[in-house]
């Protein structure tokens, strides 16, 4: 029996949300954080909370507040304790009770690893929640906690949504259709509308870290907003607005606008006419952009008249013929529009309106704000493509190019300081070349793709997680197959002999057809015995050769890592792999087989480098062999990235059989990933579902078995090892035959 | 057992609208006898065209829809079983060489590379088909002409002519018609206005804007018939794309996504 005096001191409201036993429990719970020294605002915020969350969702689920509160006092402070209760207040408004069970654990969790991540994530709760379901939000701070790893500052910027990676992740485990996830779709469509290939970009955000919420052209690029928040369900629609309102620029519109004397309102002015303009003349050409166009003209015809309320209800009134243009200078510019529809096809009307327009403005003493001013409908671009602003304002930032110059002017400087120095050319000067390249090979690389990653702690798949660029290969060696022919004279000799014999293979006679080119002799003859002596005869007689029965492709992967450079006795583990490389490239064209040859290794999930040695469609040649001698052995081994490359360029090869086959001389690993157990699960889970598409992966260990772990990405039988290393030449093409049986 | 081609006269005037100087070009060619090759994307009237000309020139025309199984036997013909024992059937190519008439091979990039080089020796100065199971050594009928298509746009490695029976035709270019052209062959082979052809003339362009760019062909002329007679069915503009242009031509999402798009807005 609860004590009376405990009874007395709660509110009727309080003993009614604790029946019974539970009153005494919620007491000496509020009773511990009030005498655990976190100030007085802990437990008044837990009296109150504890309340309404026993009320929505029993005593039981209340009574865990509790402990949960010490911790979070504990770990930050009682501060954000107190705003972790308010938080819980609000989240069980909306959650059953393992739903709230499952957040208050998913939030003792983040305390654990990352205490100092608590606050952000409060205070963003909210809007979190409002746009994720629950499994994504876990999803969500789980994907930034493995993104920042150790780093607490990058945790923190994380989770304050200041990372554009947190805001990209949180839009796509949102389900929110981002620019990303468009991309392909939107580029076909403005391919298909305009009959232009106009490279899409995703716009990058300003220095100041604002959103873009416009599009925006020049040079015949286009920039899209990476995302389109607010506009969620309707990004789809909202992109290809704004990509049909571009094209109908690049389409109907003139040679930039020059600014001359304008005042920014006149060009916005100008602007807005040419926009409807190059409206008009698309609409009469493909009337049913009005469908796609119409929803973003939200315009009324009334209200306070401020500049960029006129001008949105002018373009509404260009835009909508049925629109009334209420307010005088709006019924103007519709009268001046119609009055120029006979010459609509002159962009110098957009300049001749507008000028009238914007001087009509002018004399209204209407405010103008031109920074605030955002072109209105949203779907349209900010019109900065259209005019022809002085160079200056287009240029790069100086700095960037200009600060190498510097540092070597000032190296100069110090070194003419010197009174024996004379100058010499730079040719002569082999450190200040290296220096020179050194720092730009991180960047030369052209990005390829983005790949998934599974995380199997998380047990998910990681889309777009791992960046793969592409590298052009070192300066190789043109005598490069010269010089393997005479290395390898006898291997190349036995190669082209195993070649013709299975060229030889290659078609089978099929006797007893029921179709086919001509009679076989025998069956037709037995026929004609059975038939005479009464009997049926067998209609198979005939006899036809089959298709050919090699339909092979190959994607051979070159671990290129650094590990790869260590001396065998017979070159370099590289030199071994280049070798038999060449040959088994060798091997197969001259079957006709497909190959791909592409060199990997790893800087990090953002950093896949690959070489393409050769791709399905390229002949063996001088450029293959230059590329091969060309690699050099460097950086970690992401193996799962490469086998996922592999696979998507594999996938669309008509063959029947697809393989990969990877060369590689140690495990998995990469700079970012201190898990061992990570990219070996990755690399499993890559082959699992390149398998799943019928592709097959084998993998061709190099060196000592001991402690390899690749039997348990590719399967006992998919792997082979070889110790001496030095005979991989030769083996690589057998393996190649025995495979391709 | 066929003897002659009555069977395979064309007694009707097939529509065919000239958009260039084909029908002279192809009369010139049929006057010297010369072999032809007609190039052109899917659907653009290739076959059709052939079916004028042998209307017009009064020709029998034996068509062949060529396919990855055909071996020469198809062509040339074969040794049959009967109840008095083995005979000989002659296939369609020997048929249109004995007796006189058009070959029309249709897609002969399809067949077999034996098949293609059994035409060698008929499409030379010597116009002989060696039957060599029969032991006979045929020599063409005066009238004989040989027509084969070949479709550019499906190019590729493993598929493509040898050179050597290239260099034997005259070879035509087919594109699809000029906009005005086609639109008023779709209109009058779907039995639709002028304007709602134009539309659909007009919502081709669009795909084939899309042409390797995702798409491997652009929408055919008999596509827009299609989707005319599908319009003239009582379904709307939109729907009859759907149902006849973009569903048909492309499995990939954003690919069809696109096109719908594409098509609302000309719509």
């Amino acid at each position: 029996m609860v004590d009376l005096a405990v009874k007395a001191s709660w509110p009727d409201a309080t003993l009614a949300a604790f029946p019974g036993e539970s009153l005494g429990a919620f007491s000496a719970a509020h009773a511990r954080l009030a005498g655990a020294g976190y100030g007085g605002e802990v437990p008044r915020v837990f009296a109150t909370t504890a309340r309404q969350v026993a009320e929505r969702l029993g005593p039981q689920v209340a009574l865990s507040l509790g402990t949960v509160t010490s911790r979070v006092a504990i770990k930050t402070r009682p501060r954000i304790a107190a705003i972790y209760l308010s938080t819980a207040a609000s989240m069980s408004r909306d959650m059953d009770e393992s739903t709230f069970l499952n957040w208050q654990a998913m939030m003792l969790g983040l305390l654990a690893t990352a205490p100092e991540s608590v606050l952000p994530l409060l205070e963003r709760m909210d809007m979190l929640t409002g746009r994720l379901a629950p499994q994504a939000l876990s999803a969500w701070i789980d994907t930034g906690l493995r993104l920042a790893g150790r780093d607490a500052a990058r945790r923190l910027a994380y989770f304050r949504l200041e990372l554009p990676e947190a805001q990209r992740l949180l839009e796509r485990h949102a389900g929110d259709e981002t620019f990303q996830s468009l991309e392909r779709g939107l580029e076909a469509f403005h391919t298909a509308l305009w009959g232009r290939n106009v490279p899409l970009r995703e716009a990058l955000p300003d220095p100041s870290g604002r959103a873009i919420g416009r599009a925006s052209f020049a040079a015949g690029v286009v920039q899209l907003p990476p995302s389109l928040p607010g506009h969620g369900g309707n990004e789809r629609l909202l992109y290809r607005a704004a990509l049909a309102h571009i094209g109908a620029h690049f389409a109907y519109g003139g040679p930039c606008f020059e600014i001359g004397q304008l005042k920014p309102m006149q060009i916005a002015v100008v602007s807005l006419i040419e926009d409807a303009r190059v409206e008009t003349l698309a609409l009469r050409d493909m009337p049913g952009l009005r469908r796609l166009w119409a929803p973003f003209h939200n315009a009324e015809p009334g209200g306070v008249a401020t500049a960029p309320s006129l001008f949105t209800r002018l373009a509404r009134a260009l835009f909508d013929p049925d629109f009334p243009p209420e307010h005088g200078w709006v019924a103007k510019g519709v009268d001046l529009f119609n009055a120029h529809r006979e010459r609509l096809a002159d962009p110098a009307i957009s300049r001749h309106i507008g000028n009238l327009l914007g001087n009509d403005l002018g004399q209204t003493r209407v405010q103008f704000n031109a920074k605030g001013y955002v072109v209105q409908p949203v779907y349209r671009d900010d019109n900065l493509g259209l005019w022809a602003f002085p160079d200056a304002m287009h240029q790069p930032p100086a700095e960037q190019i200009e600060m190498p110059v510097e540092t070597r002017d000032l190296g100069k400087t110090d070194q003419g300081g010197a009174t024996d120095h004379s100058p010499q050319p730079p040719a002569d000067d082999p450190p200040d070349e290296a220096i020179a390249i050194a720092p730009s090979e991180p960047t030369d690389g052209a990005r390829v793709t983005q790949l998934s990653e599974y995380d199997y702690a998380a047990r998910i798949e990681r889309p777009d997680w791992v960046t793969v660029n592409r590298y052009d290969p070192g300066p190789g060696d043109p005598r490069f197959w010269d010089k393997l022919t005479q290395r390898h004279a006898a291997l190349v000799k036995r190669t082209e002999t195993l070649v013709r014999q299975a060229n030889v293979g290659r078609r089978k006679r099929l006797k007893r057809q029921s179709e086919g080119e001509t009679l076989d002799l025998d069956a037709a003859i037995s026929s004609a015995i059975a038939h005479r002596g009464g009997q049926t005869p067998d209609h198979r007689v005939y006899q036809g050769i089959s298709a050919p029965v090699r339909s092979i492709a190959v994607h051979l992967l070159l671990d290129t890592s650094l590990s790869t450079g260590a001396e065998t006795g017979a070159g370099s583990v590289l030199d071994l792999e280049r070798d038999a490389a060449a040959i088994l490239a060798q091997a197969m064209e001259q079957l006709g087989d497909p190959l791909a040859i592409t060199a990997f290794s790893s800087c990090g999930r953002e950093d896949v480098r690959t070489v393409l040695v050769k791709g399905f469609d390229e002949p063996v040649g001088m450029a293959t062999g230059m590329a091969l001698s060309g690699l050099k052995p460097a950086w970690s081994t992401r193996i799962g990235a490469g086998i996922r490359l592999a696979g998507r360029t594999l996938d669309p090869v008509p063959t029947h059989r697809k393989l990969v086959l990877i060369l590689t001389d140690g495990e998995p690993s990469d700079i970012d990933v201190p898990d061992p157990d990570y990219l070996v699960a990755d690399a499993k889970r890559a082959v699992q579902s390149l398998t799943v598409r019928g592709i097959d992966c084998f993998c061709i260990a190099l060196g000592s078995p001991d402690r390899q772990r690749h039997s348990e990405i590719f399967g006992q039988n998919h792997v082979q090892t070889f110790e001496n290393i030095r005979a991989l030449p030769e083996k690589l093409t057998e393996i190649f035959f025995r495979l391709s049986k | 057992m066929t003897q002659t081609l009555d069977a395979w006269r064309i007694t009707e005037q097939p529509a065919y609208q000239a958009s260039n100087d084909e029908i002279a070009y192809y009369t010139a060619a049929y006057g010297a006898r010369l072999p032809v090759m007609l190039k052109g994307p899917t659907g653009c009237g290739k076959t059709r065209f052939v079916e004028h000309m042998a209307w017009k020139l009064r020709r029998p025309l034996v068509t062949v829809s060529c396919h990855e199984d055909m071996t020469a036997s198809d062509l040339v013909g074969r040794y049959l079983l009967g109840p008095e024992g083995t005979h000989w059937q002659d296939g369609p190519l020997t048929l249109a060489v004995r007796f006189g008439g058009i070959c029309y091979l249709d897609e002969v990039v399809e067949a077999r590379q034996d098949t293609t080089v059994i035409i060698h020796a008929l499409t030379d100065d010597r116009r002989i088909l060696p039957l060599e199971k029969k032991g006979e050594l045929l020599t063409a009928h005066p009238d004989f002409q040989l027509v084969i298509s070949y479709n550019p746009g499906y190019q590729s490695v493993l598929k493509d002519l040898k050179e050597s029976t290239k260099q034997r035709f005259c070879a035509m270019d087919f594109g699809y018609p000029d906009p005005a052209v086609e639109g008023s062959i779709v209109a009058a082979q779907a039995g639709i206005s002028d304007g709602l052809a134009r539309k659909l003339v007009q919502i081709a362009g669009k795909s084939r804007n899309l042409r390797g760019h995702g798409l491997n062909e652009g929408a055919s002329t008999r596509m827009l018939i299609h989707a005319g007679r599908l319009v003239a069915e009582g379904l709307t503009l939109r729907q009859a794309c759907s149902l006849a242009v973009v569903t048909p031509i492309t499995d990939d999402p954003d690919m069809r996504a696109a096109l719908d798009a594409a098509v609302d807005a000309c719509a």
